[in-house]
């Protein structure tokens, strides 16, 4: 189980890289559900694990409670909400891609290296996946900094969100039940609003491009 | 009486939308804000006998000691010197019949504020905390968006990502505290209640918990508004409609600011001293009283102006608390309480000045002495509180600071300190100033009054002059046991 | 004795089973386009018709253009003489022989590449250089890769690679694996010509880069030109295949001869899982934009180095 759960940290992490890697709207929301599933299945087998050796079954609810959530519902608001405010395609990133690639690569190794100091205190797998997961925070926190449409930043911070989430499965398997709901509900709520921003700024901006959100400064 | 505290708000929110009588509504929300404050002021009594009060329901989540009770008091006056005060403002700005619906959305937006801000400072579960502190940036989006111009849309959308995002690191700090007590405590439940990781503190692992610590810095400080985390905060507090502002300057920096307190006693337990924890805060307090100070001194809107300076006091505290010695602790707990009440004060007569003027440009605004003498006389008394000078309450918490420095061997950073601020002084005093003297513009855009949020300003100066003076000996109590909760003593 | 029988082996798999494979992807791209598509043998067919055929050489040609089509075909046989089809039957295996294998293909290349610059011809020029853009794109990826492998299996040599991946603690278990594994194929696409990068189909003249290049080419030097394609495809499914894909057969003392087609016919299942993949990425992906293949070696050196990361990080 250890080396399934190893690889879907991998696969999470991959999923990361993948969605730096794309230029349209719809295909970053898809490669933000890829990772999201990624993310229940890592859930559910641990779900599934925990049932079988401890007989508590919070995690597995919480894993359904994820691809209801994160699977199926947020990415289908995210392309309702992008469906009714764009009307233009605009380039989207600042950065172009294959340096966007490249960054993403160091940040893994600045994970990695910020990790060094504690090589007494973990086991290697835990190690490992923190590397993954921490790594996906930042990459999602770049995306945000590289991507122009407001959008663009709802997914950074969503990814962003999940390498949290992956950080506590994987490396203390989860927090209290309490507080793993209360965090998705946190996001719903907040990727709820941010959409409803999304559409008042298309309406008084004429575009959801976020440079043009620049009358506040200094 | 924990469960009218929760119930209070909720209820409120509920009523609002039974009602759509202007009169209700305000006189809902004036009654609600003040039976939260005579609950919290039993609490407060109840604390003077005893050291916390627990609530062994859901799970003994629920537990208030000196430290949260001192937040809690502070959110709760606060909240019910603007509810007071929103009953004159929204009057003013909303007068059509039509606009009840705006009203409305506003209080229901704004106890929903006061319920999350609530419950950062009653639970004891870092999780809960956290999720709690998230909810207040969720609830007060449309609050700073309330206008929806362009500008308050923009700060709204800064405002959540920026603090979504920072919000975020923190909960990963929580998850690294939260896997060291699962390493540490091999076999017993892991548990998320700080008074037990207090308990628990040496046996964590210092290396986690100062990774750990750096998260939780970055992601609290940036709701905190420390600098260079701070870019989301004086847009969203010059945009906001200014009791929202008062609220968000003089309640929920100091929740974010709670948090990080939280974690810094655990980690200073755990590391044995405060040296680790003291560098960052130290540095990072410094880097925000000085880019405040500076920046203070090329703002043209006067709003933003008292967002810096905001700024500059989470500087004070954050550097204060960096010391970490009894009397410093004493000194910031009682600063956090200082500048609450001044910069809502401050917050609440901008809203008078912005109503009658119309504008928020500093240069376009002269004779506010003549014109609001009132309004205008509080204001430049609180400009000079809020700048550090002597007969008000900052200025004995400042010196304290200083004092505490010096005291502790931090004798440059002491110095530093004192610099900045002077040099924060003479902004405020060189771009403010000059609103109150000289002749009103002639034609006043209009005179409408605010008859009882005169009254809350009024009772806030007295407030922070009489503090300044004497220290009442149960606010003293308060900040005593709150510093031994934190030191551990 | 054993050297003659392996060298006799790999040449009979290049001879049989490189068009085969070619064919087998055709097909099964056929297949879902709901075509009959060309039967297997197509391919030998073509060279056989190829090489029957009278060669024509442009006036302004040198002896760049005459000979490249042999040094190409010779390297690429060459190189795939370091990898066995199975590890019961080997000879040649030193260290560093990957790299040796690697930088063979390189020779090949650079000559395919001087041929199409070598008659003047336009298409010839620009195939050569998008084709040199995009091996250098490829090659930082290819390097970390080569490396990565290397200290995983405490050694540059195939056969030990291949031993290790067979011998129990299989490869594909590790976390790190299936990012080589991922990234090796993304170099198999852009070094073989494959649809993401470039379109084996196509004949517009525009969008082509490898065809571009034989466009001269006739008669028997064009068949060299493409059986040497078809081996170099064919040896990076080897790589796919037998460093990555469990399951082999070490041979028995007992009985030689049947573990050995044993050995073999594992090897060829593996390689058609491998063509299904392929032929899978072709169908479900449109070829890019020539400018936008350096954000495909870029994923691709991403994973690479994410592997070789995760290597260091996991150790063996």
């Amino acid at each position: 189980m250890q080396t399934f759960l190893d690889l879907l940290s991998v696969l999470i992490l991959i999923s990361a890289f993948i969605l730096t890697a794309t230029k349209r709207i719809n295909s970053y929301i898809k490669a933000f559900q890829l990772q999201s599933f990624l993310l229940f299945l890592a859930t559910f087998t641990l779900g599934i694990y925990n049932f079988t050796t401890k007989g508590f079954l919070d995690i597995f609810i919480l894993s359904i409670i994820i691809f209801v959530l994160k699977v199926i519902y947020i990415p289908r608001l995210l392309h309702n909400t992008y469906n009714r405010v764009a009307y233009k395609v605009e380039k989207d990133f600042f950065i172009n891609i294959p340096s966007s690639i490249l960054i993403c690569a160091a940040l893994v190794i600045l994970t990695y290296y910020s990790l060094y100091s504690l090589d007494g205190a973990l086991n290697i797998h835990i190690k490992f996946n923190l590397v993954n997961s921490l790594s996906v925070v930042l990459i999602g926190l770049f995306f945000m900094i590289s991507r122009k449409k407001a959008i663009g930043q709802i997914v950074g911070f969503l990814v962003l969100e999940n390498g949290m989430f992956t950080t506590a499965m994987l490396s203390a398997q989860g927090m209290p039940i309490i507080v793993d709901l209360g965090i998705l509900v946190d996001l719903l709520t907040a990727v709820m609003i941010m959409g409803m921003l999304v559409f008042k700024i298309n309406e008084s901006f004429d575009s959801i491009n976020i440079e043009r959100l620049r009358n506040l400064r200094g | 009486m924990y469960i009218l505290l929760i119930f209070i708000p909720i209820l409120q929110s509920l009523l609002f939308w039974r009602t759509s009588n202007r009169r209700s509504l305000h006189l809902i929300n004036v009654t609600g804000s003040f039976l939260l404050l005579l609950a919290v002021l039993s609490l407060l009594i109840q604390l003077q006998s005893s050291s916390a009060i627990n609530y062994p329901l859901f799970n003994s989540f629920f537990y208030i000691d000196s430290l949260n009770a001192l937040v809690l008091a502070t959110t709760v006056l606060v909240g019910f010197f603007v509810a007071v005060y929103s009953v004159g403002y929204l009057n003013n700005e909303y007068k059509l019949q039509t606009d009840i619906k705006k009203i409305k959305l506003f209080y229901s937006l704004t106890s929903a504020f006061i319920f999350t801000m609530v419950l950062v400072a009653t639970t004891q579960n870092l999780g809960l905390m956290w999720i709690a502190i998230e909810a207040t940036t969720l609830a007060s989006v449309f609050l700073v968006g309330f206008s929806n111009t362009k500008r308050s849309l923009e700060a709204a959308w800064k405002y959540i990502i920026i603090c979504s995002v920072g919000i975020a690191l923190a909960f990963l700090g929580i998850v690294f505290l939260y896997f060291s007590s699962h390493q540490a405590l091999q076999g017993a439940e892991p548990s998320l209640n700080w008074s037990y990781l207090f308990e628990q503190a040496r046996s964590l692992d210092a290396g986690i918990l100062k990774i750990a610590f750096i998260f939780v810095l970055v992601g609290f400080g940036t709701k905190a508004g420390l600098v260079p985390m701070h870019t989301w905060l004086p847009d969203a507090h010059s945009e906001a409609p200014s009791p929202v502002s008062a609220l968000l300057s003089g309640v929920l920096l100091n929740n974010a600011m709670y948090g990080i307190i939280r974690f810094l006693s655990i980690v200073n337990k755990s590391l044995g001293s405060s040296l680790y924890t003291g560098r960052l805060m130290i540095a990072l307090g410094i880097l925000s009283i000085g880019t405040a100070a500076l920046f203070i001194l090329a703002q043209k809107d006067y709003k933003r102006l008292l967002a810096y300076s905001s700024i500059e006091h989470m500087g004070i505290i954050a550097l204060s608390l960096g010391i970490f010695t009894p009397a410093s602790l004493f000194a910031s707990f009682f600063h956090m309480f200082n500048h609450s009440l001044t910069k809502a004060m401050l917050f609440l007569s901008a809203g008078n000045v912005l109503q009658k003027f119309k504008t928020k440009d500093i240069g376009s605004i002269n004779g506010l002495l003549k014109s609001m003498p009132l309004t205008g006389s509080v204001f430049l008394l609180g400009t000079m509180a809020i700048a550090g000078l002597p007969p008000f309450s900052i200025f004995s918490s400042e010196i304290n600071i200083a004092l505490a420095a010096f005291t502790s061997g931090y004798s440059i950073v002491g110095s530093v300190f004192i610099l900045l601020i002077a040099l924060a002084f003479v902004s405020i005093a060189y771009t403010l100033f000059r609103m109150f003297f000289g002749l009103p513009s002639q034609e006043q855009n209009s005179n409408e009054k605010n008859t009882l949020g005169n009254a809350v300003i009024l009772l806030l100066l007295v407030t922070i002059t009489l503090t300044g003076f004497y220290m009442p000996l149960f606010l003293k109590n308060i900040f005593e046991s709150a510093t031994r909760i934190v030191t551990g003593g | 004795m054993k050297l003659l029988l392996y060298v006799f082996m790999q040449l009979v798999l290049v001879l049989l089973l490189a068009p085969l494979v070619d064919g087998i992807i055709k097909k099964i791209k056929a297949f879902s386009q709901k075509r009959k598509g060309p039967p297997l043998t197509q391919m030998y067919f073509d060279l056989y018709k190829l090489m029957k055929k009278d060669t024509v050489v442009s006036e302004t040609a040198s002896w760049v253009f005459r000979t490249a089509p042999y040094i190409t075909f010779i390297s690429t046989l060459l190189a795939f003489m370091f990898f066995p089809a199975t590890v019961i039957l080997h000879s040649i295996s030193f260290q560093g022989d990957i790299i040796l294998a690697i930088y063979l293909l390189g020779i090949g290349r650079f000559f395919m590449v001087l041929a199409g610059l070598d008659t003047g011809s336009t298409f010839g020029g620009m195939g050569s250089s998008r084709e040199v853009m995009i091996a250098a794109l490829i090659e930082p990826a290819l390097i970390v890769v080569l490396i990565t492998l290397g200290l995983i299996a405490g050694s540059t040599s195939i056969y030990d690679i291949m031993l290790l991946n067979l011998q129990g603690n299989s490869f594909i278990l590790n976390p790190y694996s299936i990012l080589l594994f991922a990234a090796i194929f993304l170099i198999l696409l852009a070094e073989t010509a494959r649809i993401p990068v470039d379109d084996p189909s196509t004949h517009l003249e525009l969008t082509m880069i490898h065809e571009a290049m034989l466009l001269e080419y006739s008669g028997k030097h064009l068949a060299l030109m493409e059986l040497a394609s078809v081996i170099k495809q064919l040896l990076f499914i080897t790589i796919l295949a037998n460093f990555f894909l469990p399951t082999g057969w070490l041979g028995s003392q007992a009985t030689p001869m049947l573990s050995f087609l044993l050995a073999l016919i594992t090897y060829f299942f593996k390689v058609v899982c491998i063509a299904l993949l392929i032929a899978i990425a072709e169908i479900s992906t449109v070829k890019l934009r020539f400018f936008s293949v350096p954000n495909l070696a870029a994923i691709s050196f991403a994973l690479a180095f994410l592997g070789f990361m995760q290597f260091i990080i996991l150790g063996r």
